[in-house]
């Protein structure tokens, strides 16, 4: 059971973002993460509004007075286990905002994180790698045996980016 | 039109001559001193004479003894600042909301980080610092140290009771239609909206007080960082304050530069909210399309400034990078793409009936309303009102490029979206004009770190409308004081206007069509 609990989890997290005081910067590029170029969907990971039904926390910025309480409410609204995600400088520093009368720093001050990803914002590559990163860490292969069917030779990957390609005409 | 030519100083003189001090010239056209009241005098004068005349931002500086309250208004061809001081025991000012509505944001700002009071126009708690902040602090006073804040927690106040009828609808801080955490109470009876209360100040950073705390350069970087979306344009209002102050002109070249990189955030930024605009109505296709169509832009700006979000190009005295000619037709090609998505794009705004639905007559803001808000940008242009910093006051190299201004005049949410619309394809013809006729030479001016003691004000077109910036300078290499306002705080007023009386299913679709960025609006 917690086998098939953890290949669930790690085939399809369920992550919700949250703003701590963040410049959008990283907002943005968790947005475009969702978009065509990039399009984590394939991968599973699926943008969740409410935090009940969340696996892992994006929070990108650092943390103001008036969002701190507020963090913690959604980090305590998500069920076990959960995981938080620091993206971008502020978020894991407080960057350039540390030490401003308002912010009280990086989201370490108030939950715990898990996984911090530096950057200024980070690129959408990078995020993604977070993320990977940490759900690798949830459940280390065991034995890497490469399967067949699923194995795309490059040259076919290259004529379906190229298809892809133009979709509207006029 | 025939107002271009009051000149609203004459005007003011005429009126109040012997009572006010008019130093023409000061603070672009000029600023006016009005203490013990006449503030309102002026600002009635000016609204009689020119009925564009809008308030920018209301300043407050620390100024030792004193606290001095700067009014910043634009008319149609110029930009005046009344200044006002009260004393720092007695901090009180009377408001001018009952004069111009549009003040009123502005004002309740300068009460909670300054601690000036207006009379007839008090704030019932905090506008814009958390509830745990202690009473009595103001932290723009300079003797407010950041780091000896002691918080406490709120008081309990009595609620007056609330009509169990009208139901109120909680959105944010956290809410899937925000990408940010800001506070809207909507109440509603029924299914119309009947009030709206915001409570914005979750994203407040304290930044206006963290430039006095570090040099120019360093200052650069950290305006830059108020907003991830229009940053080269925060960047570009900053430095050329800065260079009011210094009195330089940069190079041809640098200016643009500059206009490359103020353009693609433009056209980065519209095609975001047209995207976000398609989410909110539930049109999620549309969503994915522009933001497929952004990305190509994305790499514009990394290619040109060496990173996809922050391009941190900005300099006083110039630029830091120059574009390369082998670059220059990778980015027409890449436009040349854009050019031919948009009458696609743009066939699915003007008659696309499930858009037209959601988006014709819903948040019809008039012309008149408009004005009185002093809104600014496509919200302005979407209602008829004709404000374009470009053209009205130009800067950097914007006088001697040939475009349109877009001025829609049916003031709905359908109108805001098709002047951001038709502006993409405004900004695609700047750039390619502007890759066409690059002048040669120099691309920065080598200046010293420290500025000479003064004061500038500044603005420039962001994607969302004016942006306005104020500097001051004491010689050493920092600055004295920076205010920044924002065209997004500016356009909050409109949204709590035209949301009452509709649905609350077009609550959405209004408001994206402001084009909210609170990053911008707490600062």
């Amino acid at each position: 059971m917690t086998d098939t609990k953890t290949w669930a989890r790690i085939k399809s997290p369920w992550v919700l973002h949250f703003n701590s005081g963040a410049c959008n910067g990283c907002d943005i590029e968790i947005v475009a993460l969702l978009t065509p170029k990039y399009d984590v969907e394939r991968f599973g990971v699926k943008l969740e509004p409410s935090p009940r039904h969340a696996d892992v926390l994006l929070v990108t910025g650092c943390v103001t007075q008036q969002c701190a309480e507020r963090m913690k409410r959604i980090y305590d609204q998500m069920p076990q286990p959960k995981f938080v995600v620091a993206i971008g400088a502020c978020a894991c520093s407080g960057g350039v905002f540390e030490g401003n009368y308002n912010v009280l720093g990086g989201v370490d001050k108030v939950i715990p994180v898990t996984a911090y990803i530096p950057g200024c914002p980070p690129r959408p590559e990078a995020i993604l790698d977070g993320v990977v990163k940490l759900l690798n860490a949830l459940n280390p292969p065991k034995q890497k045996k490469p399967s067949k069917q699923t194995e795309v030779p490059k040259q076919e990957i290259k004529t379906i980016i190229e298809e892809a390609k133009p979709i509207v005409k006029q | 039109m025939s107002n271009n030519k009051i000149d609203i100083l004459n005007v003011v003189e005429s009126k109040l001559g012997s009572k006010v001090q008019i130093q023409p010239g000061h603070l672009s056209t000029g600023s006016i001193i009005a203490n013990n009241g006449l503030h309102r005098e002026v600002l009635k004068a000016m609204i009689e004479a020119d009925e564009k005349t809008g308030i920018i931002a209301i300043t407050g500086l620390d100024l030792g003894e004193k606290l001095g309250v700067y009014y910043h208004f634009r008319t149609s061809n110029a930009l005046v600042t009344i200044k006002a001081e009260v004393p720092k025991a007695n901090p009180t000012i009377q408001t001018i909301v009952d004069i111009h509505p549009g003040a009123a944001f502005h004002e309740l700002e300068v009460t909670d980080l300054l601690g000036v009071i207006f009379e007839g126009n008090r704030p019932e708690g905090h506008f814009v610092l958390s509830e745990y902040w202690p009473q009595g602090v103001y932290p723009l006073r300079k003797d407010v140290k950041a780091n000896e804040i002691k918080l406490s927690p709120p008081q309990e106040t009595n609620k007056p009771a609330e009509d169990p009828r009208q139901v109120k609808i909680i959105i944010g801080p956290q809410h899937p239609a925000l990408l940010e955490p800001e506070k809207f109470s909507v109440t509603v009876d029924g299914e119309t909206v009947t009030k709206v209360e915001p409570r914005i100040g979750y994203v407040h950073r304290g930044i206006e007080k963290a430039t006095e705390s570090r040099t120019y350069l360093q200052d650069v970087y950290l305006v830059e960082r108020i907003c991830g979306i229009c940053n080269s344009i925060h960047a570009a209002a900053f430095v050329e304050a800065v260079e009011k102050i210094i009195k330089v002109d940069i190079p041809p070249r640098a200016k643009y530069l500059r206009v490359i990189a103020l353009e693609l955030n433009r056209l980065h930024s519209h095609l975001l909210t047209l995207g976000h605009a398609g989410l909110e109505i539930g049109y999620e296709t549309l969503f994915q399309y522009f933001w497929r169509d952004r990305e190509p832009i994305m790499d514009l700006i990394e290619l040109t400034s060496g990173n996809r979000v922050y391009s941190s190009l900005m300099a006083v005295g110039g630029v830091r990078r120059d574009i390369k000619n082998e670059d220059i037709p990778k980015i027409k090609s890449v436009l040349k793409t854009l050019r031919g998505q948009l009458p696609f794009y743009r066939q699915i705004y003007t008659s696309e009936p499930t858009l037209r639905l959601r988006m014709k007559d819903v948040g019809v803001l008039e012309r008149k309303d408009a004005l009185e808000l002093s809104v600014v940008g496509p919200v302005a242009r979407g209602s008829g009102v004709d404000i374009d910093v470009r053209k009205d006051e130009p800067y950097e190299a914007y006088a001697e490029i040939p475009f349109k201004e877009i001025v829609y005049k049916d003031g709905d949410t359908w109108a805001r979206m098709n002047v951001r619309m038709d502006e993409v394809e405004e900004s695609i013809n700047i750039i390619e004009y502007v890759v066409d006729h690059l002048p040669s030479g120099p691309i920065k001016l080598n200046l010293p770190r420290s500025v000479p003691a003064g004061e500038a004000v500044n603005r420039v077109e962001a994607p969302r409308g004016e942006l306005f910036y104020y500097v001051k300078a004491n010689g050493t290499d920092k600055p004295d004081r920076v205010k920044v306002r924002t065209p997004t705080f500016a356009n909050l007023p409109s949204f709590l206007k035209t949301a009452i009386g509709e649905s609350i299913a077009d609550v959405p679709a209004n408001f994206v069509s402001l084009d909210p960025c609170f990053s911008c609006t707490d600062r």
